[in-house]
């Protein structure tokens, strides 16, 4: 199976001892839906922003289709999508005009932009309202319109950290049912949450992240097997416990 | 490619119908200030034709006196009669703003070479400095003062050229000299023109200072807060292009901002001077080098760009230290100060020549150099000009190496001023970093 993202002992220190995440190693191969979960200050984020290129790792290494975060973050730019957690889009375009935006910076070439925003009118489902100003949109309508800039471009690497975070039930499960469509047709996914029951249902491995450590690697059925509870959460439960 | 679609979209955001309405307004206003001023003016010069006075000594004297002023093309004198002390209720019984009075005993005082008296009462409406002006009464009163002198003349039987003499015993000649060039003008007079030709530099200079600071600090921290900054900086754009791409526009709106404003500032300043520097006056200042050539223009200019770059730089980092929008706003504070101690210092003194410490605080701000550049390019002094502009091209790279540095790091990330939640162990960290809430 082809590896999409391979990550080698990735740390960031911010000062002397003082770890935000330590040592993080796993894989994402292509077409799979890669789960890091954990609670609030585990280092999901942290971790998300290194492999995004945001902030720099102070040891070891990440590659996203062969290009290293390190040596060629341009390259990994061009191979990777990041939706941040509650972000937000500009508020003086209108949604389509956001779309257009972003699809012109992705875009290898001009022909490229209209089928960009074509994609990501179409998976967004916001028809008409994707001519209204961003700032009159609901959270659910953002966070759509969000989502479908993030994987409009088919990028090998979607990084998506809590992309049903605020959302109401039927826009979460929107949005989880297009995840598992495309991870179907080949893209590979990155999510990172702290909703244990949503990544069981949505991914095909998860990552327990805990103090800046990943402690278990493995698909959600397999690690419920492994520790012989119930579900993820009682897992997560476990692992934290143990270590 | 990439760049200019950020340019274009930062342009966009700059430029918002809000800023553009706003900017139209202030012409508009200001435009407006300046009609009214100059309806002011005019009317003042109207009301100078009318003099009112109560002639209370009704003498052959006082009453030539007056003939003699109404017999002037460019006066009316109107009569009227003041019964009492009290002047509120007299002069809205005649209907004026003013009026002179001539009281009984006037003549006596003049026949007796003694000083004669004259009452001046003036209703004050409001405490605008257009609205108590009254010029045409103190030509009257310039006049009485004339005819007195005459009568004495006349009485002493002094000869026409004697008399001519006492009138006007000197008459100066001034000369005023300004690095080699001199000319036949005032400097009262010069510096009259020049306060009122160039008072709207700072004005300009501090506006362009807080809109190109406001602008580029929005830009910055309302990117990081919305997190739409790190939706950029993770796609395939280069970290300096987004940078660059807000600092040029920033710095495209502002030189717009500038420009209404200068022209609407313009425009009421017509208003106020009506325009009033004569021909001869304006060659005057030409000959005396008080006038910006094309090549002095550019050299303002250029001192001004730098301090418009020095601003973005640091408008960067603070925007960069924003918690929120409410503490963008209170990190303005700095430069507001910056801009404001050389706006006001500038404006009621030679920096040059003030006191050591006044001087040398007042040069360590940046700004300063570009508040008082085309003095200094007037004045021929190319050296504070060129030790300005070089001070400024320092201190600009040492603040965009900070601001890029800080673009270019983590810290763009995790920079916050005070006790916010993303504390780390950036610029003005003193405590432990704590990443309880990072996940």
């Amino acid at each position: 199976m082809d590896v999409v993202l391979d990550v080698k002992g990735l740390s960031k220190q911010y000062k002397k001892g003082v770890y935000a995440s330590e040592d993080v190693t796993f894989q994402v191969h292509k077409g799979e839906i890669f789960a890091l979960i954990g609670p609030n200050g585990a280092g999901k984020t942290t971790t998300i922003r290194m492999i995004s290129t945001l902030l720099k790792a102070t040891e070891g290494d990440a590659v996203v289709d062969g290009h290293s975060i390190l040596t060629e973050p341009e390259k990994v730019r061009e191979c990777i999508t990041y939706l941040p957690d509650e972000a937000g889009a500009y508020k003086t375009m209108r949604g389509i005009e956001y779309l257009r935006f972003m699809a012109s910076i992705y875009a290898k070439q001009k022909s490229d932009i209209e089928e960009f925003v074509k994609r990501g009118s179409d998976i967004c489902e916001l028809g008409d309202r994707l001519n209204d100003k961003i700032s009159n949109y609901s959270r659910g309508m953002q966070r759509r319109l969000l989502l479908a800039r993030a994987i409009m471009s088919k990028p090998s690497l979607a990084i998506l950290d809590e992309p049903t975070s605020g959302l109401d039930i039927i826009n979460a499960l929107e949005i989880r049912r297009i995840i598992k469509k495309l991870a179907a047709d080949g893209m590979s996914f990155l999510l990172s949450s702290h909703n244990m029951l949503e990544i069981e249902y949505v991914s095909d491995r998860v990552g327990i992240i805990s103090k800046g450590h990943l402690l278990e690697v493995g698909p959600s059925r397999e690690l419920v097997a492994k520790y012989g509870v119930n579900n993820l959460e009682e897992v997560f439960e476990k692992v934290v416990t143990v270590h | 490619m990439k760049f200019s679609i950020l340019l274009k979209k930062e342009l966009k955001e700059m430029l918002s119908p809000t800023t553009i309405i706003t900017m139209l307004l202030m012409i508009i206003v200001l435009i407006l200030a300046g009609k009214a001023m100059s309806k002011a003016v005019g009317e003042i010069q109207e009301d100078a034709k009318t003099i009112t006075i109560c002639d209370q000594d009704q003498t052959d004297f006082t009453k030539a006196m007056i003939d003699a002023i109404d017999k002037d093309e460019n006066t009316e004198v109107k009569r009227v009669e003041i019964k009492s002390d009290d002047y509120s209720k007299e002069l809205d019984d005649v209907d004026c703003k003013n009026v002179i009075i001539i009281p009984k005993g006037f003549t006596e005082q003049v026949a007796q070479h003694k000083t004669a008296t004259v009452k001046f009462a003036q209703k004050m409406t409001s405490i605008a400095t257009f609205s108590n002006v009254n010029q045409g009464s103190k030509n009257a009163l310039t006049a009485l003062e004339k005819g007195i002198k005459y009568t004495i003349y006349a009485q002493s039987n002094l000869d026409q050229a004697t008399r001519d003499q006492l009138e006007q015993p000197i008459e100066l000649e001034e000369y005023t000299v300004v690095s080699d060039k001199q000319d036949q003008i005032a400097s009262s007079t010069v510096a009259s023109l020049m306060s009122s030709q160039s008072m709207f530099i700072p004005i300009v200079m501090f506006l362009l200072i807080m809109y190109t600071s406001q602008m580029i600090m929005n830009a910055i921290s309302t990117e990081k807060l919305d997190k739409t900054l790190e939706t950029l900086l993770s796609s395939p754009v280069s970290r300096l292009s987004v940078i660059s791409a807000k600092m040029i526009s920033a710095a495209i709106v502002a030189a717009l901002q500038a420009a209404a404003y200068m022209y609407g500032m313009n425009k009421m300043m017509d208003g106020i001077t009506g325009g009033a520097a004569s021909d001869q006056n304006v060659d005057a200042l030409k000959k005396l080098g008080l006038s910006l050539s094309a090549g002095d223009y550019v050299l303002v200019g250029i001192q001004m760009f730098l301090t418009i770059l020095i601003v973005l730089s640091i408008s960067i980092v603070l925007g960069a230290l924003a918690k929120d929008a409410k503490s963008a706003q209170t990190l303005q504070m700095p430069i507001m100060m910056l801009a404001m101690v050389p706006y006001f210092v500038t404006m009621f003194i030679d920096v040059k020549t003030a006191s050591p410490i006044i001087k040398y605080v007042t040069m360590i701000i940046p700004f300063t150099h570009s508040f008082i550049a085309n003095q200094n390019v007037m004045f021929g002094d190319y050296t504070t000009y060129f030790i300005g502009l070089a001070y400024q091209f320092v201190l600009l790279c040492v603040c965009m190496f900070l601001a890029l540095r800080i673009f270019m790091s983590d810290r763009i990330f995790t920079l916050t001023l005070g006790g916010g939640k993303k504390k780390s162990g950036g610029l003005f960290a003193k405590k432990k970093p704590s990443y309880d809430e990072e996940d």
